[in-house]
């Protein structure tokens, strides 16, 4: 009780209130801005956070993750553009119900569905995080390695495109991770006799360099500048007896982007279309799905915002993060003294439960700042697109530079970027190069334990304890998950071909 | 044949492996000890990579000619910036690449690019280094520039 009431001391301060007031603001015209988001979001802000306390930087970084979140859907709503990838399926629902004159109703329902969502996946992170901690200090080494294993098989089956490009980046990253001192000798790797080499790569300028500066180059080279007239609109809530006919689908919607927010690799897009298939077979309404229905709206706003609070089970509890966002938040609260991971719960357990805290003022000032937040986009589509992006390279600049003073971080951000270019040209994920560069040192060093103990055996490692087994069994069940989807998207893909070409024929 | 190959696809996955390749050579002549995770992972990076170029190889097609885009120019003035950070601080690279960047979005009116230049570059510089005391990279020893 003594944490729970000095966690809501550490939130309630005026310092984490400001910064979560501005966090959430601009975070919501960030994500509302289309092809930024929330990396981009946290780029720009990480910099700010290096002179401030832990709780106060939480709350900022926290702010901008859920309020960008939430943000992609205005966009989304007003002109058919979502904002972020998370809500391409508001458009479904919430474009057609603007073409109908009925725009100030979806953004309220999309508002307040948001909030649902985020704060009933608040309440399942306060009661599943710390069961989760309870139940991984039983883990060992070889159950760490097991579970990364199982966590890294996930991610590189569940990225868009090709499994083999999303191996490849992920080895790409864990190799990055590599550079510098081997975790257990000490002794340098991959240094070349270079002293600046020997220090590493950090995880914020590659994360800077391949969301950052290669979105200004897709942007350049595409010249897509998103200008558009947005309508005039204003929010308006639903009332308590239109939200009570539709409690059922707040609370699916909510609890599938919960479900899905724990599982790594799968984040808020795709738990969005999930729960939007859903509603098209379980909501009573759903006939009218797709021509504006709000419970369509509700489907997919409940359950992304609803990824935001789930999403940090894994990272906190196991040190295992989700996806890029929650990747970089990992990375973010490591430069301020939190390392997520089995012990953070015993260790750290007022800072833990403080983040709870802000995580629901947050979501209530979501719900707060929204209006003022809607009108103000009106005038930001008229700004020139040139502004915007050298101020993201300028953020990005000052991100890479001030996360340890190096110099050779800027380059590494450069480099990083060009490099991240050429591989979303290629349709390569890059998803997996941040998480194989976060997850890569601590499965190098599990694993390297874990021969200590079983004596140089691998073979141990499949039967030292029955966590380990039913680890390694899952992930020999995702391995052939993948290649069975794979080889049945091959068939189907060819079976479509031949189709065409039969039509084509005729 | 020749081509295929210059498709930037089939490139990538070319230089990929070229670099698995040095790489993995590497981690093979180093310690056993340190280097033990290194050499399965690259050797896996070796395989996965030579994979991906003969898949995009017998996907690819012949490039039809393309026009010439200023977007290396932006690649190229950002490594450049970067890379003078270190030797001319924070501000002196930045001014130039800032303005640079507004003009390749077409931002031509002297005005807006003067005043954008100074804002982003100059403001945000500013306000990092000298009101939020988040020190950047400096060029006089003093730490004013």
């Amino acid at each position: 009780m003594d944490i729970i009431l000095a966690a809501v001391g550490n939130a309630f301060t005026w310092q984490a209130l400001l910064a979560i007031v501005v966090g959430t603001w601009t975070g919501i015209i960030i994500g509302g801005l289309p092809g930024l988001g929330s990396v981009v979001g946290l780029t720009i802000f990480l910099p700010f956070t290096f002179g401030m306390d832990t709780i106060t930087s939480m709350a900022l970084l926290i702010g901008v993750y859920c309020g960008s979140v939430y943000g992609g859907s205005i966009t989304a709503i007003l002109i058919n553009t979502p904002g972020t990838p998370q809500s391409a399926a508001t458009t479904f629902d919430g474009y057609p119900m603007t073409q109908q004159g009925r725009v100030d109703e979806a953004l309220g329902w999309a508002t307040f569905a948001s909030f649902f969502g985020g704060v009933l996946s608040c309440v399942i992170l306060i009661l599943c995080a710390p069961q989760l901690a309870k139940f991984a200090v039983n883990f060992g080494s070889i159950e760490v390695f097991a579970l990364i294993c199982l966590a890294m098989m996930c991610i590189v089956g569940v990225s868009k495109g090709s499994v083999m490009k999303g191996l490849i980046c992920g080895m790409i990253g864990f190799f990055l991770a590599m550079v510098g001192s081997d975790p257990i000798t000490g002794g340098d790797r991959f240094t070349f006799g270079s002293y600046t080499l020997s220090s590493g790569f950090t995880l914020i300028p590659v994360v800077v360099g391949a969301f950052a500066l290669s979105e200004v180059f897709v942007r350049f080279s595409s010249r897509n500048d998103p200008g558009a007239t947005i309508p005039e609109a204003k929010l308006r809530f639903p009332g308590p007896g239109e939200c009570f006919k539709r409690l059922i689908e707040l609370i699916r919607g909510s609890f599938i982007g919960s479900f899905v927010g724990a599982l790594p690799g799968t984040g808020a897009a795709a738990a969005a279309f999930m729960s939007y298939a859903t509603a098209q077979k379980l909501s009573p309404r759903r006939d009218r799905l797709g021509q504006g229905e709000p419970d369509g709206l509700i489907a997919s706003e409940s359950s992304n915002n609803a990824v935001t609070g789930s999403s940090f089970i894994p990272t906190l509890a196991l040190g295992i993060p989700g996806d890029v966002v929650t990747a970089m938040m990992m990375g973010a609260m490591v430069i301020h003294g939190i390392t997520p991971g089995v012990r953070l719960m015993v260790d750290q357990a007022e800072t833990v439960y403080s983040l709870f805290v802000v995580l629901i003022i947050v979501n209530v000032a979501m719900l707060i700042l929204s209006k003022p937040s809607i009108s103000l986009f009106r005038y930001l589509f008229r700004l020139h697109q040139g502004y915007v992006m050298a101020a993201i390279i300028m953020f990005s600049f000052i991100g890479a530079a001030t996360v340890r003073g190096n110099p050779l971080d800027l380059v590494v951000a450069a480099v990083t970027g060009i490099f991240a270019y050429a591989l979303r040209r290629a349709d390569y994920p890059l998803a997996p190069l941040v998480i194989g560069m976060v997850l890569g040192p601590e499965l190098e060093s599990s694993l390297r334990r874990g021969l200590l103990i079983e004596r140089g055996e691998f073979l141990g490692f499949f039967t030292h304890s029955t966590i380990s087994m039913t680890l390694f069994s899952l992930l020999v069940l995702v391995i052939v998950w993948a290649v069975w989807s794979a080889i049945a998207q091959r068939r189907r893909s060819s079976v479509n071909t031949r189709h065409v070409e039969t039509d084509a024929a005729k | 044949m020749i081509a295929r190959l210059a498709n930037p696809r089939v490139l990538l996955g070319l230089a990929l492996f070229l670099v698995g390749i040095v790489l993995a050579f590497h981690a093979w002549r180093g310690p056993t000890d340190a280097m033990l995770v290194p050499r399965v992972v690259l050797t896996l990076w070796c395989g996965v990579a030579l994979a991906i170029t003969l898949v995009e190889l017998s996907h690819a097609t012949a490039m039809s000619s393309r026009s010439l885009s200023p977007l290396p120019v932006l690649m190229a003035a950002v490594l450049i910036a970067a890379i003078a950070v270190a030797s001319l601080g924070f501000l002196l690279p930045s001014l130039p690449l800032v303005a640079l960047t507004l003009w390749l979005f077409r931002l031509r009116r002297p005005l807006p690019l003067a005043v954008g230049t100074l804002v982003i570059a100059g403001g945000l510089w500013f306000l990092f280094h000298h009101v939020l005391l988040i020190r950047l990279p400096t060029l006089l020893t003093s730490g004013a520039v």
